[in-house]
């Protein structure tokens, strides 16, 4: 740990002066430790350890604050276990905060109290930013990011290149030589944005994007400058950093002056700048801000694209992103589309809001050092994908993509595992 | 009136204006200021966050634990009913007949889950470790309370056996009231002013959201 320091811990307690409502005040004065949230966690229920289960996470960050803030923390801080914020706790903070926690908010929605445990969760690791103790990996993310315009650090030529790339293949398979994969033009009613993983790792699901775009007669565009969806600065808890990156976007669309931003299949991504950004950059947004789960099933819905669900092959089930679900409200859409687009389709069990986490959420991916874990609390989500009997696993989210498809290795699921995008363009008539 | 009646009543206007200090800094705090266009109304969230999120259909912490689940309703019903009565006892009005018994067995139940609760703490390896003194204490003052009412109540009623002690359970009565209300603004027992927050927060978010009550199409 790098030195920790009177200034550090001033830093850190800052958090709890900034109050600009009655949230935080609320939820660290409310968990009765009743422990009934235990079993709503992937990670005790993977691993069986008590510093697992949420209320402890809880307790971190509000025996902080009894410490400091209140009369009985400070002359009898035994008496409500308040705690100093020294380098055993902040220790304990950046397992429990960062390697311990999807922020799925799974255990919000059953607390005893109602306490929003993954709002504590980011306040503990804004008070760890404000120290300067992110992880460094997911730092080296989040900086990528903020000097590159993109996560990955993709040079834009190598981004243009696949596009290119991308839109001639796009030209044969529609049969088309007009077909484009439009980039940085003004004036187009939608903005598409990307993860980078995409033009990395998994480019024919942008493919896949164009083909329905192509098919909805859809004026759109992709900015080479900013298309990155993503912001690590969200589950980093550098407040300032997340707002640098969305106010990268926001200055995009503005600057390319499109009516709708779409965002691509991310969670964090699309919770971040739909429902974060505009308390980062202290407006409201003067344009439309959608998923594209919302645009694929508006495209259904309005019969701009017409789909066949005797295309896609096998029985089909979906992993719920639990940004999209319980961090977005985006529950349903999914559903409509894949009625429409495959014919065997299989729930897990539980699914929607009460969906688990796939364990790969809140910047575990970009940390290396919990891989092992990961993988460990990883193994619900595989039992529940067996127990379907599905072949395809449907996700529209490319971070989830990633960590279902460890999953699907490490656990030897022999499954395919989709976004909504490929599903809608293959099962396209 | 006794000494330690008048000493109740000190403590318990202690309580009250310290929880309304409490109260009154989460209302001038104010309500979540968010920029974001909102998905659906606020309304029914904060609505179903105090009802049907609440009830072990959709609550998975509530199924799975059914048995605490259960004793802590009564717990809290104990509660409730245990402070309501204290006026009724202070002012010598005591309940009788079929509501005092109805009221006695209430109460026996909702202390005898009082006592579970704290047993289950005690053994419960997990939970222990979560648990703090003031854990244990806001749990044997409250179970106290609530006993002593059930006493009193008893030492009111046509039982004999309990006459004799009357002054006594009386004096016992309002010295725990007087502990209980002095500690509450200390320890966990706050939570009877913030949990009405947390839940109001909860519904404000996932119904905002267009999570609570329920996940609809969002055009």
């Amino acid at each position: 740990m790098k030195d920790f320091s009177k200034d550090k811990k001033k830093k850190g307690l800052e958090v709890f002066q900034g109050n600009d409502d009655s949230r935080l005040i609320t939820q660290v004065n409310s968990c009765v430790h009743c422990g009934l949230c235990a079993e709503t966690c992937i990670y005790f229920q993977a691993l069986h350890e008590a510093r697992f289960i949420p209320a402890r996470k809880v307790d971190l960050v509000s025996a902080i604050y009894r410490r400091y803030y209140t009369l009985t923390g400070k002359s009898v801080p035994w008496l409500t276990g308040a705690r100093d914020l020294d380098e055993n706790t902040v220790n304990e903070m950046i397992d429990l905060m960062y390697g311990a926690c999807t922020m799925c908010g799974r255990c919000n929605m059953h607390c005893s109290i109602g306490i929003d445990i993954a709002h504590v969760v980011q306040t503990g690791r804004k008070m760890l930013a404000n120290m300067g103790y992110v992880p460094a990996s997911l730092q080296s993310t989040v900086d990528s990011a903020i000097r590159t315009g993109n996560n990955m650090a993709i040079p834009k030529d190598e981004l243009i290149e696949t596009i290119k790339w991308l839109e001639e293949d796009l030209r044969m398979e529609v049969n088309d030589d007009s077909a484009t994969i439009p980039l940085d033009e003004p004036g187009k009613k939608i903005l598409y944005t990307l993860n980078p993983r995409e033009p990395k790792f998994f480019p024919l699901s942008i493919s896949a994007m164009a083909k329905i775009f192509y098919a909805a007669g859809e004026s759109w565009t992709i900015s080479t400058r900013m298309y990155d969806v993503t912001n690590y600065g969200y589950f980093s808890g550098n407040e300032e950093e997340a707002t640098i990156i969305a106010q990268r976007l926001f200055d995009e669309m503005k600057e390319l002056g499109a009516e709708r931003l779409v965002l691509a299949e991310c969670g964090h991504g699309s919770r971040a700048f739909r429902w974060e950004a505009p308390n980062y950059l202290g407006t409201e947004f003067p344009f439309e801000v959608i998923t594209s789960v919302e645009l694929l099933a508006e495209y259904i819905r309005e019969g701009r694209i017409k789909t066949d669900p005797e295309k896609i092959k096998g029985k089909v089930t979906l992993h719920d992103p639990c940004n999209l679900v319980r961090g977005g409200g985006i529950i349903e859409e999914q559903r409509y589309i894949l009625q429409h687009t495959v014919n065997d389709f299989v729930e897990m069990n539980p699914h929607g809001i009460d969906n688990l986490c796939c364990g790969g959420g809140g910047g575990q991916l970009a940390m290396g050092e919990y891989n092992e874990r990961r993988m460990k609390i990883t193994g619900m989500k595989a039992e529940q994908i067996k127990k379907t009997e599905a072949k395809i696993v449907c996700t529209p989210c490319h971070n989830c993509v990633d960590q279902l498809t460890q999953t699907n290795a490490s656990y030897k699921l022999g499954v395919k595992i989709m976004t909504l995008a490929e599903i809608v363009a293959d099962s396209l008539e | 009136m006794h000494w330690y009646q008048w000493m109740a009543l000190v403590a318990l206007g202690f309580c009250v204006i310290t929880c309304l200090f409490y109260f009154l800094r989460l209302i001038r705090l104010g309500k979540p200021q968010d920029l974001s266009k909102p998905a659906a109304k606020t309304g029914p969230g904060i609505l179903f966050a105090f009802t049907g999120a609440m009830s072990p259909a959709r609550k998975e912490s509530a199924l799975l634990h059914l048995p605490t689940y259960t004793a802590g309703i009564f717990y809290h019903l104990g509660t409730f009913l245990s402070i309501f009565l204290f006026f009724f006892i202070i002012s010598g009005a005591y309940p009788s007949g079929y509501l005092a018994l109805l009221i006695m067995i209430l109460l026996s139940l909702s202390s005898l889950s009082g006592i579970s609760i704290l047993i289950k703490r005690l053994i419960n390896g997990n939970l222990r470790s979560l648990s703090n003194p003031d854990d244990y204490l806001s749990n044997v003052l409250v179970t106290l309370f609530q006993a002593m009412t059930l006493f009193v109540m008893l030492s009111a009623s046509p039982f004999l056996l309990f006459k004799d002690f009357s002054e006594n359970f009386q004096m016992l009565y309002y010295l725990i009231f007087t502990i209980l209300a002095l500690y509450v603004p200390a320890g966990k027992l706050r939570h009877a002013v913030y949990f009405f927050a947390a839940r109001y927060h909860l519904g404000f978010f996932y119904g905002r959201r267009g999570v609570w009550p329920a996940g609809k199409m969002k055009n």
